[in-house]
């Protein structure tokens, strides 16, 4: 190797095999490179992550363009958009993606004003902080199942708790989720509860690193409490706010656990279908492959609308 | 070389490949056994209650007369055979099929067309099935030309159980109730003269108001206007009728946590004597029977659904099977045995449905499965079920559950909800 080496470098006064020389130590400098001899640690992840997440985008994708029914295969000779103007024309998807732009609206808006609400209580320094800190995180250990039983129980039109207190105000019952009009806003309300806990922590995360010194300025200032809080805290937490504001978007799009587990049929109570209970019901209730899968691309492309302005906030503030 | 081929601290990099290695060789060897068993595979749904018990029983006794076939029998939950279907949707589309599965035949068998092992020489004609059951599920049993199942039990859908003490502190002859009007009067009654809620009623799931409107629909217009509707030509006016009848009774005289439970909890209203009758398929007779203090003809009783005396509104549930058979020789083995008089005793009798036979003594049978299985042999209508699977195809059934889940689950939309029905059954 050494004198093949040494041979080559005497030829090197001319100049096919100066290149020549410069191509194979350059190769060899590549294989010895931290990239290639790392590439078994990422490199395998990385393919089995390219074809079990994206390779099942892409095939998703691909069904989407045929017309694939029942029990066969795909034919993807014919290739169409056909199953996207079919959703476009259905009152059943306008209607779930209503729903799902309603439920992704009401709940993040809600959860992240709640969470803050939260977070600047504990971070005044409120007695039992530490207690209602771990109350209010404890909900989203809970897994959407069990979140659903829990608030069926509540919702009950005949003993639930919530009715309870609406008939010893003296009020009829109120029937929270078979009311098509209510259903929705009780499913986010339910939803806020187990999850404004996760954006109070985002929060207070977010207070707790500000500097001391601020708060102490606008006091010497002599601005209020409230004030200082809205003018000065709160704007800083503009980072804090977006990523948690995505996170709650995602889960939004994807509460069709919760939705599945309140009656254990993939037709959720009247007024709540989403995206993600049409397409499971179109693809593995009635096997509409190729429509279901189209409802799937247009979920995905709603996911990554909400994700992607996060992305370029990101990129932009130099985090990425 | 040596110091690069290892770690400072951790794994070898060879170890670690080895590793990936062993582990992806697994993963695969995991992925291509999927979940077919060696032997026999058979899927069903009754995964508690008296289902479990009856599908316990003609298993033991399969097993026990068939020693030599290993077979493995798996309940998939879920209501409704929801994930049932599910999986066996997946798993045939996977062309990776079990070797039979429970489900209804009819045109529920639509949703596995071109995917089913003919039966009619192997087990139909070789144990001359055709002579000995029931025309009906015969016929409901062939599809596309080829008999791909075997039944195994029938309910009856026309079906008004009643709390005899509410009857009675109401002063209501149930023999009386000839029509949905006579039902009226006596919730009216029963609202007005005891505590008893009139009438016991799920509406969790959208097919508990379906089959309750057909079954006002053939009580008011007929049979006909029912098999009309599911050929596509339904009579509106008498559609809304029906549903305005639904409409009544679900506004004044069902419990207010309704909308939150299934026909299992509103059962259990009759049975904790609080509500007064209830309608629903005989599989409610599988539980009551298992509460020793509520008992028929003393605590309960029933009458056909008002209207339709005469009428056997028809379920069907049968073991299907699905072609590339994995153990052909043992599903044919094990369909026969669905078909024989022992099975279908054992099963029914503990399932609360009737065997489809017409050669099997009724004295066999419990008292009311007795009654219910000389009126299997001996009424003069079989109309198919709408929201079990035997009347339109499974996208139909469950539009037409959908027009009832849009329009009728309180806020009601008679006529919109009418519509919605007639669209489903034309597609």
């Amino acid at each position: 190797m050494a004198t093949h080496d040494t041979t080559e470098a005497t030829d090197s006064t001319t100049g096919p095999s100066k290149e020549v020389v410069t191509w194979k130590t350059k190769l060899r400098y590549f294989l010895n490179s931290d990239f290639v001899r790392s590439s078994p640690y990422w490199g395998i992840p990385f393919v089995l992550m390219g074809i079990a997440v994206y390779g099942g985008i892409g095939y998703n994708l691909a069904i989407s363009f045929t017309d694939y029914a029942g029990i066969g295969r795909p034919e993807f000779s014919n290739l169409s958009l056909e199953m996207y103007r079919t959703a476009l024309a259905d009152g059943s998807f306008r209607q779930a993606a209503f729903q799902n732009f309603v439920l992704l609206v009401g709940f993040t808006s809600v959860s992240l004003a709640l969470g803050l609400f939260l977070a600047v209580l504990l971070d005044y320094g409120i007695r039992y902080k530490e207690t209602i800190q771990t109350i209010y995180l404890l909900p989203m250990a809970l897994s959407f199942v069990v979140t659903a039983q829990v608030w069926l129980w509540m919702y009950s039109p005949g003993n639930g708790v919530l009715n309870v207190f609406v008939t010893a105000l003296g009020f009829g019952s109120i029937d929270w989720l078979g009311n098509p009009r209510i259903a929705l806003a009780a499913v986010i309300f339910a939803l806020v509860w187990q999850f404004s806990g996760y954006a109070m922590v985002v929060f207070l995360a977010g207070l707790q690193s500000l500097p001391s010194d601020q708060f102490e300025a606008a006091k010497v200032d002599g601005a209020s409490t409230a004030k200082t809080y809205i003018r000065i805290i709160i704007p800083q937490l503009k980072q804090a706010s977006v990523g948690a504001a995505v996170v709650l978007m995602l889960f939004a799009l994807k509460a069709f656990d919760f939705l599945y587990a309140i009656t254990g049929d993939y037709r959720p109570p009247n007024g709540t279908d989403i995206l993600a209970t049409l397409m499971v019901r179109e693809a593995f209730q009635y096997g509409q492959w190729a429509y279901g899968a189209a409802i799937a691309t247009m979920l995905l492309l709603l996911s990554l609308s909400v994700i992607a302005p996060y992305l370029v906030y990101q990129y932009r503030q130099g985090a990425l | 070389m040596v110091d690069n081929d290892k770690l400072v601290d951790g794994i070898g990099r060879r170890t670690y490949l080895g590793g990936i290695a062993t582990g992806a060789a697994a993963g695969l060897a995991g992925c291509a056994s999927g979940n077919t068993a060696d032997g026999l595979e058979v899927l069903h749904g009754w995964t508690g209650g008296d289902g479990a018990d009856a599908i316990e029983t003609l298993t033991d006794a399969f097993e026990e007369e068939h020693s030599d076939i290993d077979g493995t029998f798996e309940a998939v939950g879920g209501d409704g055979n929801v994930e049932l279907n599910t999986s066996i949707l997946q798993r045939l589309t996977n062309e990776n099929p079990m070797s039979s599965f429970a489900n209804w035949p009819g045109n529920n068998l639509e949703r596995y067309e071109g995917v089913l092992m003919d039966l009619e020489e192997d087990v139909w004609e070789a144990e001359g099935l055709k002579e000995n059951m029931q025309d009906r599920a015969v016929e409901l049993c062939t599809f596309n030309g080829q008999m791909p199942a075997v039944p195994i039990g029938s309910h009856r859908l026309n079906n008004l159980f009643y709390n005899t003490a509410a009857f009675d502190e109401a002063g209501i002859d149930a023999e009386d109730l000839g029509s949905t009007s006579d039902l009226l009067d006596a919730l009216e009654t029963i609202d007005q003269d005891t505590d008893y809620v009139p009438f016991a009623h799920g509406m969790r799931s959208a097919f508990l108001g379906l089959q309750t409107w057909v079954q006002i629909l053939a009580s008011q217009s007929g049979v006909d206007a029912y098999t009309d509707f599911i050929e596509g030509d339904g009579d509106r006016d008498a559609m809304i009728d029906a549903l305005e009848t639904l409409q009544e009774i679900q506004e004044n005289y069902i419990t207010d946590d309704a909308s939150a439970i299934g026909y299992t909890q509103a059962a259990q209203n009759l049975i904790s004597d609080e509500a007064a009758c209830i309608h629903g398929g005989n599989w409610l007779y599988g539980m009551f029977r298992a509460d020793d203090d509520f008992n028929y003809g003393e605590e309960w009783d029933w009458i056909p659904f008002p209207g339709t005396e005469g009428v056997y509104f028809y379920h069907l549930d049968a073991f299907v099977t699905p072609g590339d058979n994995p153990s052909p020789e043992e599903t044919v083995e094990w369909q026969k045995f669905v078909g024989t008089q022992e099975a279908q005793i054992e099963f029914n009798n503990l399932k609360g449905s009737v065997p489809l036979r017409t050669d099997i003594e009724s004295d066999e049978l419990a008292d009311f499965l007795k009654m219910t299985y000389e009126d299997l042999l001996d009424s003069d209508e079989y109309p198919p079920t709408l929201a079990h699977g035997l009347a339109v195809e499974p996208e139909q059934q469950n539009d037409c559950e959908g027009a009832i889940g849009d329009h009728f689950m309180d806020p009601y939309d008679a006529e919109a909800a009418a519509d919605g029905l007639l669209d489903a059954v034309s597609e």
